[in-house]
């Protein structure tokens, strides 16, 4: 059931106490999407501002980031995803290839967890593997890693069926391990 | 359960703690029993927690924190202003003409804003009509003209769903009905056509903001993806109504600037009284996209029509 509609002050004592505080991720998705930071402060005050105008369609008690990034996708997707980014790998073989390139092995090998979590398991490196994933992978990645939703919402944020989002979260870390067991391979640092 | 099928079925969601009890026991009972998908699990959890590690949150710059603050507040204030000030403010926007609006504007308000200051105006009769004789000739709005002519002659429709039911299609149409904002509109609109199009037009990489106006007594006759001489891509919506028919056009063009001598601004739209037709000229908030909407009627109605499209797009 929608929020009823109350005075422009509530609605906005409201909108600031539940929508704002996930400024910072919002601000965080538009980076991803965008790619640049001009089109991600514009890309995340338009979604502010339309959550902010429609804010009475807002499910209390549900989850308003995901809610809010809902529309910032959506946004994205009508205004903004015009030739402007930067073309990420179209599929997973292309993916593969792109870290081949990085004069990497084909590797089968593990990584082992603890390494995973040492310093030498660098944030760059998580960055490059996530950077060069096809879109729908990594976006369903950071969805669920690092916006912390769960699959049916970002199932809903993305606008795919729930299994679609089951398949790419498992396929998206399969082909994250597989590029960083690469990485560590092409710089003989995997023990395996 | 075998490893394969552990793997591919189950592992994501164990990780991620998206199983369902019985699944998550089947899930349990086989790592418990297996060091290889033990492994993988742990594998699993370790690089969730280093994507959230590396690739975090970000804190939004104090710039932009300030800037979306003070569009807060000019939407409260044109929601809260009485009316004697809301016509105020309008009478004084003429002294804008010429300058190019800067995205973004919050529809909302200025739509509420809008339609009372119409209202108000009208009765009035606070419309200058005198100053539309001295407008220069405006290329896009000539252009406009055109194509309102043509399209009186014969309008065929070229913007079906099924036009477009190639790749994205199903996808799009799906996210349609689920877009909150886009399920707004849908709801008062009732109409396949207005999502048809409107679907279309964004398959096209175009705005899909369709003007609803069947608050107004319009109905949508149909849409139009065509390409200028040069290559842009347009579009062409057509409305039909007891008091005539509306032509819209959409297309980039980053040199528009709002022609001299409004007869109205009503927000980030402004009206003209033109070779004897009756525009509406709207930027869009984002991208350098245009919106002419062309009509024989007088501009007092082509306003208050307007003016019940946006109002109805805030009132559901």
């Amino acid at each position: 059931m929608a929020r009823k509609s109350g005075t422009a002050t509530d609605k906005r004592l409201a909108f600031e106490r539940e929508a704002l505080p996930h400024l910072d991720a919002i601000y965080t998705a538009a980076l991803r999407l965008a790619r640049n930071a001009d089109d991600a402060n514009d890309l995340a005050q338009e979604t502010i501002l339309r959550a902010y105008r429609f804010f009475d369609q807002f499910t209390p008690g549900s989850n308003c980031r995901a809610w809010m990034l809902t529309i910032l996708y959506n946004n994205f997707r009508n205004s903004y995803r015009r030739g402007a980014r930067e073309r990420p790998a179209d599929s997973a073989d292309e993916f593969s290839g792109e870290i081949d390139a990085n004069s990497l092995d084909a590797d089968q090998s593990r990584i082992n967890p603890e390494e995973l979590l040492s310093s030498r398991m660098t944030g760059q490196r998580i960055e490059l593997a996530l950077a060069a994933l096809p879109d729908e992978f990594r976006e369903a990645l950071i969805l669920v890693d690092v916006q912390e939703l769960n699959y049916q919402e970002v199932a809903d944020v993305l606008g795919v069926p729930l299994g679609t989002v089951k398949s790419r979260v498992s396929r998206g870390r399969a082909l994250m391990r597989r590029a960083l067991c690469k990485l560590d391979r092409a710089r003989g640092k995997t023990g395996t | 359960m075998d490893c394969r099928e552990y793997i591919s079925e189950y592992l994501a969601g164990h990780a991620d703690g998206e199983l369902a009890p019985l699944a998550r026991r089947a899930g349990d009972e086989h790592v418990a029993g297996c060091p290889i998908c033990r492994a993988q699990l742990i594998e699993n959890r370790a690089l969730k927690a280093m994507v959230r590690q590396s690739a975090g949150i970000v804190k939004a710059p104090a710039d932009l924190k300030a800037r979306i603050r003070t569009a807060l507040d000019q939407a409260d204030r044109a929601n809260d202003a009485p009316w004697d000030t809301r016509l105020a403010a309008f009478a004084a926007m003429p002294r804008r003409i010429g300058e190019r609006l800067r995205a973004p504007i919050v529809w909302a308000p200025a739509g509420i804003a809008a339609a009372i200051a119409i209202a108000l105006m009208i009765a009035i009769g606070s419309v200058n009509h005198r100053r539309a004789a001295a407008i220069p000739p405006v290329p896009q709005f000539e252009l406009a003209i055109a194509r309102y002519h043509d399209f009186q002659r014969e309008f065929v429709p070229n913007v079906p769903a099924e036009a477009y039911s190639d790749g994205d299609s199903t996808l799009y149409a799906w996210v349609m009905n689920r877009d909150p904002v886009r399920r707004v509109a849908a709801d008062e609109a009732q109409t396949d056509a207005f999502d048809d199009i409107a679907r279309s037009y964004r398959s096209a990489n175009m705005p899909d903001d369709l003007f609803d106006l069947t608050q107004a007594g319009y109905e949508i006759a149909g849409g139009r993806v065509d390409r200028m001489a040069d290559g842009r891509p347009v579009t062409y919506t057509l409305y039909t109504g007891r008091a005539g028919q509306i032509v819209s056009l959409c297309f980039s063009d980053p040199t528009m600037a709002a022609p001299l001598h409004a007869v109205n601004w009503l927000g980030m739209r402004s009206f003209y009284e033109y070779k004897g037709y009756s525009i509406c000229l709207s930027f869009y908030p984002t991208g350098h996209f245009i919106s002419i909407l062309i009509s024989r009627m007088p501009v007092t109605q082509l306003m208050r029509d307007i003016a019940a499209a946006d109002l109805s797009g805030i009132s559901r």
